[in-house]
């Protein structure tokens, strides 16, 4: 199958079961529903979820392509360091979070979206794939070179002043002999 | 810049009009199922029951009908194809529509998705309804088993239910690894998720199954509303009163409805079959693969050879080779089609990503060690290699206008070098008039790909007397060292080369300029931000001076 980063996949259903949840929370408050405090739970589950799966990792090789947005997430989830690098963590971190869903009916899709991503984390932390954080790169200049910041201290080389003042009178006889070629056949 | 209309006309509205008439068939149906259920006779007792949930399902229900048929239907490429070849059946503006058949497929597939979230929020209010509204009067009618049933026992104990939610379930997994990031990262998992569309249409086909919904058969012996002998003293006094309420002859009879998914879906599942086991017929035999060159910047030429293979310049074709990986077919534009002087055709191929990577590494030698100092002579074992196609493209329309100007960023001349090799052979046998060709690339090596090709082209239109025909234009955007390509056999593109990014306006406006009142074909085939501003200018372009329209190749 080639070098496929499950991660990636993950990351996307996650998104998307969270932000199911939250809907489905919202509905189930709303409507007063038999068993709203699940749909309760589900909001803040689906908050949750949304927060940490927001920011997109790195990719191991090839262009990363950040969310709009998602710096200041990207530095709140690298705050946790290890815990949530590691997708073992999330693979039981959203198989733990989902399970209280499937107890109302509204919330019963995003609980199972939820079981899927973890399943897919969970493949992706046996495939040895870890969370990166994507963070600005910073320009380095390249070094300016010496010569440009000094300018020549001393004036081009001129002949001596004998000869300078019969090239202002006789034009044809100040023409000399180059000590360098000029031309490049040599 | 001002939009023009007349340009902003030959470029959109096609397109637009198209989406106009998808959306008014979309509206017609949903309000046309709408009305039916809310105003029609034999689903008065049920509406009563369940009320708006009733008709806003049934419309979304139809509407769904109507695009997971449609979705299908851009999909079929062999018979895009053949429309796109046959030009006694399509006209340059009925092709021009082809190019967007992926947008197209994509829409159905948001309006499938948008749809079902409303038939299913319908559904469940419905069903919430079907526990709480259990009527005494009509059993028939029930879905529920006793008031007040769980409606959760209702949704996994029915067939509709069970299937409903299988059918969300797989149009979710669809839905979500169907997004751009995936599509560009890792094409397999959208690949061989999306395949599960199959599963999803054969559920879809015995969702109806069970009959949940019943509409009455007997109108006319038992008009809605009217008298039942079982109603109370009471109920009986208050009805006499009016005089218009006639006696029930007979009780209401109830029938389910017949499943009408199929006769929307049938169509265009046999014909999308159909074409998918024509391509794998058509496939089966692998070619054979006559050279394999290598060309500066990560490039790899590769000539091949199969039996009655036909192509027209600007197509393309997918490669199968098992010997990398059995399951993913991989895009690549023909640059040489077979002729009746040639039968070779060829690819060229840029190694970036490890499928081209772990291919090229299959069909190049490998560099010898410096150990050996006999030359060991052995055969060339190519791996097997098995050929999808081809399939057509907007790049085919090159010879359809009289003036074309070709833009390629990079590796995506592909297509114009097909144009050209096609040109070298009989120029004289198109309608094109003129070809403007602008390349631009990183580096200058990657001119050498094809600078043999552009300048025997060059030559052949100077001895043939048509100087004109070819304007060349390379840029090269690296800056770094001063370059140019020195050969003597090379001084035509030599002169045409320069420094930096091309001033797409200037460009514009000459060409407008010297064509005024002609309708130019832009060709664009190259990087996203290049074919966005070319779009942009298409559509400003002065009215006094050409008529640009604007084609892309869209990659995937």
């Amino acid at each position: 199958m080639g070098r496929i980063e499950w991660a990636m996949w993950a990351n996307e259903q996650a998104l998307a079961a969270g932000l199911i949840l939250l809907a489905g929370g919202i509905v189930g408050v709303a409507g007063q529903f038999r068993g709203w405090e699940f749909a309760s739970y589900a909001i803040a589950a689906g908050v949750f979820v949304c927060l940490l799966e927001y920011p997109r990792s790195k990719r191991a090789k090839g262009t990363s392509v950040e969310r709009t947005g998602q710096y200041c997430f990207t530095v709140c989830v690298k705050a946790f360091g290890p815990v949530t690098r590691n997708y073992y963590v999330r693979a039981f971190l959203h198989a733990a979070l989902c399970v209280p869903g499937g107890f109302m009916l509204a919330t019963v899709l995003g609980c199972v979206c939820l079981g899927i991503a973890s399943l897919i984390y969970l493949a992706a932390a046996v495939r040895g794939e870890h969370w990166e954080p994507i963070l600005p790169r910073k320009d380095t200049r390249k070094p300016v070179a010496e010569s440009i910041k000094s300018p020549p201290q001393n004036p081009p080389p001129r002949p001596p002043p004998e000869i300078r003042r019969k090239q202002a009178k006789d034009v044809e006889g100040a023409a000399y002999d180059n000590p360098m070629s000029v031309t490049d056949d040599e | 810049m001002a939009v023009s209309v007349r340009s902003w006309l030959a470029n959109e509205a096609g397109k637009h009009f198209v989406l106009m008439l998808w959306l008014a068939a979309n509206t017609w149906l949903f309000l046309d199922t709408y009305l039916l259920y809310s105003t029609g006779q034999q689903y008065h007792y049920l509406y009563q029951m369940l009320g708006l949930g009733l008709c806003i399902s049934r419309a979304s229900a139809s509407v769904l009908n109507l695009n997971c048929s449609l979705v299908l239907l851009p999909m079929c490429r062999s018979l895009l194809t053949f429309i796109r070849g046959s030009h006694t059946m399509s006209t340059r503006r009925m092709r021009r529509l082809l190019d967007k058949s992926k947008s197209f497929h994509v829409a159905c597939g948001i309006a499938i998705c948008i749809f079902s979230a409303v038939h299913v929020s319908a559904h469940l209010i419905n069903v919430v309804n079907f526990s709480a509204g259990f009527s005494e009067d009509f059993p028939a009618l029930n879905l529920a088993r006793y008031k007040g049933e769980d409606p959760k026992l209702i949704i996994f104990t029915t067939i509709p239910g069970v299937s409903g939610v299988l059918l969300v379930l797989i149009l979710l997994l669809m839905f979500i690894s169907s997004s751009h990031c995936i599509r560009v990262c890792n094409y397999e998992i959208f690949w061989y998720t999306h395949n599960l569309f199959i599963v999803f249409y054969i559920i879809l086909m015995v969702h109806m199954a069970g009959g949940a919904l019943k509409f009455q058969t007997n109108i006319e012996a038992h008009p809605p509303g009217c008298l039942r002998a079982s109603q109370s003293l009471r109920q009986q006094q208050q009805a006499e009163d009016l005089d218009q309420k006639q006696r029930c002859k007979e009780d209401a009879h109830f029938q389910p409805h017949y499943p009408q998914t199929w006769l929307w879906v049938s169509g265009p599942l046999c014909l999308y079959c159909v074409e998918r086991f024509y391509r794998y017929i058509r496939s089966s035999h692998p070619v054979t693969i006559v050279t394999v060159i290598r060309h500066p910047c990560d490039v790899v030429e590769l000539r091949m050879l199969k039996k009655n293979f036909r192509a027209r310049p600007g197509q393309y074709i997918l490669l199968n080779c098992p010997g990398v990986s059995p399951f993913e077919n991989h895009p690549f534009t023909l640059t040489a089609c077979p002729t009746e002087n040639k039968q070779t055709f060829g690819i060229h191929l840029r190694i970036v990503g490890d499928w081209t990577e772990h291919f090229a590494h299959l069909l190049l030698p490998q560099p010898r060690a410096a150990l050996e100092i006999l030359p060991v002579v052995h055969q060339r074992r190519y791996p097997t290699l098995y050929v999808d196609g081809p399939f057509g493209s907007p790049s085919e329309e090159v010879f359809n206008y009289d003036v074309s100007l070709c833009i390629a960023g990079g590796i995506g001349v592909t297509p114009f070098a097909c144009v050209l090799n096609a040109l070298i052979e009989r120029w004289q046998s198109f309608r094109l008039q003129r070809l403007y060709f602008v390349w631009v690339c990183r580096e200058l090596q990657s001119f050498y790909w094809f600078a043999e090709l552009l300048c025997a082209l060059h030559e052949k239109l100077w001895q043939d007397n048509r100087p004109d025909y070819l304007n060349v234009k390379l840029y090269v955007t690296q800056k770094d060292s001063l370059q140019s390509m020195s050969e003597l056999r090379y001084r035509p593109l030599a002169a045409r080369l320069q420094v930096g990014r091309p001033k797409w306006k200037l460009l514009f406006d000459e060409i407008g300029k010297s064509n005024k009142d002609k309708r130019v074909g832009v060709f664009c085939c190259g990087p996203k931000g290049i074919s966005r501003t070319l779009h942009r200018l298409c559509n400003s372009a002065k009215s006094s001076g050409a008529t640009f329209e604007f084609n892309k190749e869209s990659f995937s």
